[in-house]
């Protein structure tokens, strides 16, 4: 990228908002052809709204996308294509059975008198995977590659589209550093070839390595856009976090008891390993990392969902049996998992269906599960919850994001748990409810609940744990107490920026 | 496929298939004189016994979100087993254990399978309908069994002295109460529910899905079991070809009768209606002088409309929603 | 070339394997096995099946299935007979078996494609729809031999190398297929659609245009495939084709055409279809009653969608430590 450089992609003031959640509030982004840029943001910052809606995913409410002078078509993943923009997401999505030649002109395989010529698409992509400085064999099927891999193939199709504007999210998430590596080389060579790359990621290390430029977001906005030269990391992190941690709902300090909960050398391969914690009553222990850092498959497998090879959990000092999840909720652990809508409740169900599925047995009386009660249980804990609803009979999909996850927590502390695992739990939240939600935390600690909380929101992490462990592909890295903890450290720790230094 | 049916859209389905049956047993009266005299009824219940045992089983499994197309092959498996072993000169009681052990064996075979191996139920059991129906003539080879105890035979064709209900019937009703109950009003039919809805969640939430998955399919393979017995008594013979297309005939009456080809929704009631309904439309295409292949159309006419119809409705749905978000935002 | 010879090495290695296996097997215990007309006979016997294993292919690979194919088949040899006897043209009446059984086609892939309903409950409905029309159209009565097209008569009987002109017309077909499957867009559209439903209307493929045309013309052919029924048993009645479709499933999972799509070749098929009549013939020259044979076809399925399977999974994206949650 040079001081000439025309500007490809510029983006103004985007906003967008689904239902109460407002995900855009003004973004602004400005690409220059040949350069990478960083994309960088906290989850819920708002990036990945920004990037789908480049996609042709989402149509922004207001604001303007313009790609080389010209309006940018919004609303269709192919128009969008045709114009010239190609997402590479995390998690790629190929076509196993086809051969890579094959998947990078998937519908619109190149032709010699209306029939398919192999030879010449082999060829094509071929010199593309060269051109990258890839070695990989184009008649091989896409089942097996690993998802570094899949990227490259997903970069190539790109390419054979003639992108002007080549995204990628989070790549590296699922990386070794070999891959990285070969990743980065690839980037730069589009952006010798004049596209331009926006990466997005929360390794700073890589980001101060490959990129040219950057931008912050934060809550929606953009909050800072400059040449990487210009800034230093912990400059980065400011912008980043911004918000005072003291702006969440002031913590008690904990009343803590026995050691409720007990995790020693877990290991499962390809995971995690090596994992080595206790809970005590009455504390919220804090799981931080970056996405795909082993978190969410620990407490899976403690929970008993997943399985795991080796190492023992167990509940005030009986082991508990793996993979089962039945008996860990006998023993008393709850899991309020990730994925709210596919995970966490039955969508097409009424909030009374959703509370009581966990507490079926109880609700028996003389052999006949009691309609009856399935309401009484979910009108109890949608008080005790402050749902806002209308019937206790309506379905859960109505409701909004924060009152669903409303209806898991009931859900789960109907069991009346030992210990509570939360996973992400206010991520897609209102402002409002994710308060609530914090204090409702606190409060069932102090009543005595051991509180494992998985995630990735620094504030929150900061703000509500008493303890926290950062995660890093899969292993421990480090432990803070509420005092020691900043955001710097956590960050630092979860991205092993510093280490390479 | 996502089943977006409210408790409200069952209902109508539920009361829809009730008053088909209504509607089929009037038209039936019209269509012939013989058609509501107590011979021809017990003959319509008669000839529906082993569909209904079959369907009661089934409409658990297509409500979980699976589906077993070998169950005329068990059904006639078992009635292989209790010729061969009562030919061979087991008592037929003992002859009768044995088969409703074949067809809960062969169940648990398709379970496991299933939830062992991964395998796709609908694969799966296209390939036990071959090979089960293939032990059946491993077993009896082209030499159907047909001398069984005349006791037997009687109860099986027979009915319960001063009424016009077969024997089976009683079968049939306790069978179907208790599946009602237990679908409608347990622990373990909520499951059954949820799992159909989404296995992911109620895996998530301490539901056992695999066990239950398992059970279901043995329970499957039992029915068909017991549906064998009825009809060797019934037809008094044990054949190698016995019951082929049965499994139409099920499937169609359960997803006629409300349950959704996705899972998670339906009703007994409604599959009882359906197949009721079955053997009320054949009765009286029987005795309207059509053959028996207008049965079939029927069969496979219901089938599809079983199937087209959620969809149009949620078709009507969407764009009734769809306007008015419209009308919402002006 | 290099790319078929690779997609050959993997998919249809099983099957190919299992013939050598089956036929050498038998032959070294009985030693008639190892002759020539028993090779003819096998390719003769298996024609049916093999025609309508190709037509089956098209919508497997889209991880689809059509339970139809066995009515349509018997309902057209059936109408061939009995157009020709009232003096219709052979081509006339071969017309009218491709519409019929294309027909049926395109109402299975209309209400597959166009209302998203599932392809095993709509082609279970048309397998009993068609079976009854035929039933009522046919009345109980049989074609016989005098009714037959003296063509396919003669095709029926006669040989070409000492290969049946019924094979040799599998031949013809799977080659043509085979090439429109390698060589045309709207083909590998479907392994697409079949290897990623989702994606695929992502990447521009007019998925639900493709899905009818594939159910048509494995209805037509299907349909085409009643002329080959009727040559090879001179004859046809309203029980022609009864059960058929499961041993044409049968012929195109155990060669290599993958329930779950998006892989497989007609070639495959075809081999699946001769492996399946070498076994039957296998069973009778091995001294086994012929009524194992239905058990072992079963067998083999599960065999053949186990393997599958595991084949499938064996080869998981390698996500080292840190794969998304």
């Amino acid at each position: 990228m040079s001081a000439s450089s025309r500007v490809v992609l510029e983006i103004k003031n985007a906003v967008k908002a689904f239902g109460g959640v407002q995900a855009l509030s003004g973004a602004d982004l400005v690409l220059y052809e040949g350069e990478i840029h960083a994309l960088l943001g906290e989850n819920g910052a708002g990036k990945s709204t920004l990037l789908k809606s480049l996609a042709g995913v989402h149509r922004i409410d207001s604001g303007s996308i313009t790609l080389n002078g010209n309006s940018f078509q919004q609303g269709s993943t192919r128009t969008a294509q045709q114009q010239g923009v190609a997402v590479i997401y995390q998690e790629p999505s190929l076509f196993p059975d086809l051969t890579l030649a094959e998947n990078v002109f998937v519908g619109r395989h190149l032709q010699t008198a209306k029939m398919v010529d192999w030879s010449k698409m082999q060829l094509e992509a071929k010199t593309l995977f060269d051109q990258l400085g890839v070695d990989l064999d184009v008649n091989r099927i896409a089942r097996g590659l690993s998802i570094a891999d899949q990227q490259i193939v997903e970069i190539v199709k790109a390419l054979s589209i003639k992108a002007q504007v080549i995204v990628m999210d989070e790549p590296t998430a699922a990386l070794s550093s070999k891959e990285v590596e070969r990743l980065f080389s690839v980037a730069r060579t589009l952006r010798d070839q004049n596209c331009a790359v926006v990466f997005v990621s929360h390794r700073l290390d890589e980001v101060f390595a490959l990129c040219q430029r950057m931008t912050v977001m934060r809550d929606g906005a953009t909050v800072g856009s400059d040449e990487i030269t210009n800034v230093s990391e912990a400059q980065i992190i400011k912008m980043m976090v911004g918000r005072e941690v003291s702006e969440l709902f002031p913590k008690q300090p904990p009343k803590l008891g026995d050691v409720v909960l007990k995790v020693e050398n877990l290991c499962s391969s390809g995971q995690f390993a090596g994992i080595n914690f206790e809970v005590r009553k009455g504390e919220i222990f804090g799981l931080a990392g970056l996405v795909g850092s082993g978190r969410s498959e620990i407490v899976r497998a403690i929970f008993g969902v997943d399985q795991y090879d080796t190492g023992s959990v167990s509940v005030h000092g009986v082991s508990l049996p793996k993979g089962s999840a039945s008996k860990a909720m006998a023993a008393g652990i709850a899991l309020v998992p990730e994925d709210r809508r596919q995970q966490g409740l039955l969508m097409p169900y009424s909030i009374a269906k959703n509370t009581s599925i966990t507490v079926l047995q109880k609700l028996i009386r003389r052999f006949v599960v009691r309609r009856k009660s399935e309401e009484q249980v979910g009108l109890k804990w949608a008080k005790t919850l402050q749902l806002k609803f209308t019937s206790i009979g309506d379905a859960v999909e109505r409701l909004s994001g924060g009152n669903q996850q409303k209806v898991v927590l009931g859900k789960w502390l109907a069991t009346d748990p030992a210990v509570l695992i939360v996973d992400e739990p206010t991520r897609g939240i209102d402002v409002g409810t994710k308060s609530e939600v914090h204090r409702l935390l606190s409060e069932m600690a102090q009543e005595g609940l051991a509180i494992i909380m998985v995630s990735s929101e620094l504030p929150e992490v900061l703000g509500m744990a008493d303890r926290i462990v950062v995660m890093r592909e899969g292993r421990q890295v480090g432990t803070l107490s509420r005092d020691e903890a900043t955001p710097e450290k956590v960050i630092s720790l979860a991205t092993g920026a510093g280490a390479l230094r | 496929m996502t089943n977006l049916s409210t408790p409200k859209n069952l209902l109508t389905w539920d009361k829809g298939v009730v008053l088909f049956l209504v509607i089929s047993i009037f038209i039936g009266s019209f269509a012939s004189e013989y058609f509501a005299t107590a011979s021809n009824l017990s003959f319509v219940i008669a000839s529906i016994a082993e569909i209904a045992i079959i369907a009661i089983a089934m409409a658990y499994l297509i409500i979980a979100g699976e589906i077993d197309l070998s169950v005329a092959s068990i059904m006639a498996l078992t009635s292989a087993s209790v010729g061969y072993a009562f030919q061979a000169g087991v008592a037929f009681e003992l002859a009768v254990v044995i088969g409703l052990v074949v067809g809960l064996l062969a169940g648990l075979f398709n379970g496991v399978l299933v939830t062992v191996f991964g395998l796709p139920s609908l694969a799966v059991t296209i390939a036990t309908l071959a090979l089960f129906r293939g032990l059946c003539w491993v077993l009896l080879e082209n030499k159907p069994v047909n001398q069984l105890p005349r006791e037997w035979i009687d109860l099986g064709n027979k009915n319960i002295p001063g009424t016009f209900f077969p024997w089976a019937t009683i079968l049939v009703v306790l069978l179907a109460g208790t599946a009602w109950f237990v679908l409608h009003h347990t622990k373990l039919g909520r499951w059954v529910f949820a799992i159909g809805t989404n296995a992911d969640a109620s895996r998530f939430s301490g539901i056992p899905v695999n066990s239950v998955k398992l059970g279901l399919f043995a329970f499957t393979g039992l029915m068909s079991a017991v549906a064998g017995v009825v009809y060797t008594l019934r037809f008094a013979s044990a054949s190698p070809d016995g019951g082929t297309g049965y499994e139409l005939s099920v499937i169609a009456a359960v997803l006629f009768g409300g349950v959704a080809i996705a899972g998670g929704v339906g009703t007994m009631w409604g599959v009882l209606a359906a197949v009721l309904s079955l053997g009320v439309i054949k009765s009286g295409l029987q005795l309207a002088g059509f053959s028996a292949n207008a049965l079939l159309i029927v069969s496979g006419g219901l089938l599809l409309i079983s199937v087209i119809l959620p969809r149009v409705t949620e078709f009507v749905r969407v764009h009734r929603s769809k306007a008015s978000t419209i009308k919402r935002t002006q | 070339m290099r790319a078929l010879g690779r997609l050959i090495r993997v998919r249809e290695v099983p099957v190919l394997l299992g013939l050598v296996i089956v036929f050498v097997g038998t032959g070294l215990l009985n030693p008639i096995f190892f002759s020539v007309s028993i090779l003819n006979d096998i390719l003769f016997g298996v024609a049916i099946v093999a025609t309508l294993a190709i037509a089956q292919t098209f919508v497997i690979v889209m991880r689809h299935i059509d339970l139809s194919v066995g009515s349509v088949v018997g309902f057209t040899s059936f109408l061939i007979g009995d157009l020709s006897s009232k003096g219709f043209s052979l081509g006339a009446v071969l017309l009218a078996a491709l519409l019929v059984g294309a027909s049926v086609g395109a109402v299975n892939g209309f209400l597959v494609a166009y209302l998203g309903l599932p392809s095993l409950v709509v082609t279970l409905a048309t397998l009993y729809i068609v079976r009854g029309i035929f039933n009522e159209v046919g009345k109980g009565q049989t074609i016989v031999e005098s009714m037959v097209p003296e063509e396919l008569n003669w095709l029926g009987l006669n040989r070409l190398f000492g290969i049946s002109y019924l094979f040799i017309i599998v031949l013809v077909l799977m080659v043509f297929a085979g090439f429109l499957m390698h060589r045309t867009r709207a083909a590998r559209d479907l392994y697409a659609i079949g290897s990623n439903p989702s994606a695929a209307g992502l990447v521009g493929i007019p998925v639900k245009l493709r899905v009818l045309l594939a159910f048509t013309s494995t209805g037509a052919i299907s349909g085409l495939a009643g002329a080959v029924m009727l040559a090879r048993f001179n004859s046809s009645s309203t029980q022609s084709g009864l059960g058929l479709e499961l041993l044409v499933i049968a012929a195109c999972v155990v060669g290599g055409v993958s329930i779950a799509g998006g892989t497989g070749s007609v070639f495959g098929a075809v081999s699946g279809a001769v492996l399946l009549q070498t076994i039957l013939m296998a069973i009778g020259a091995l001294g086994i009653p012929q009524f194992w044979q239905l058990a072992v076809n079963g067998t083999l399925i599960i065999a053949a969608i186990g393997l599958d399977r595991y084949l499938s999974t064996r080869v998981k994206s390698s996500n080292i430590m840190g794969a998304s949650s």
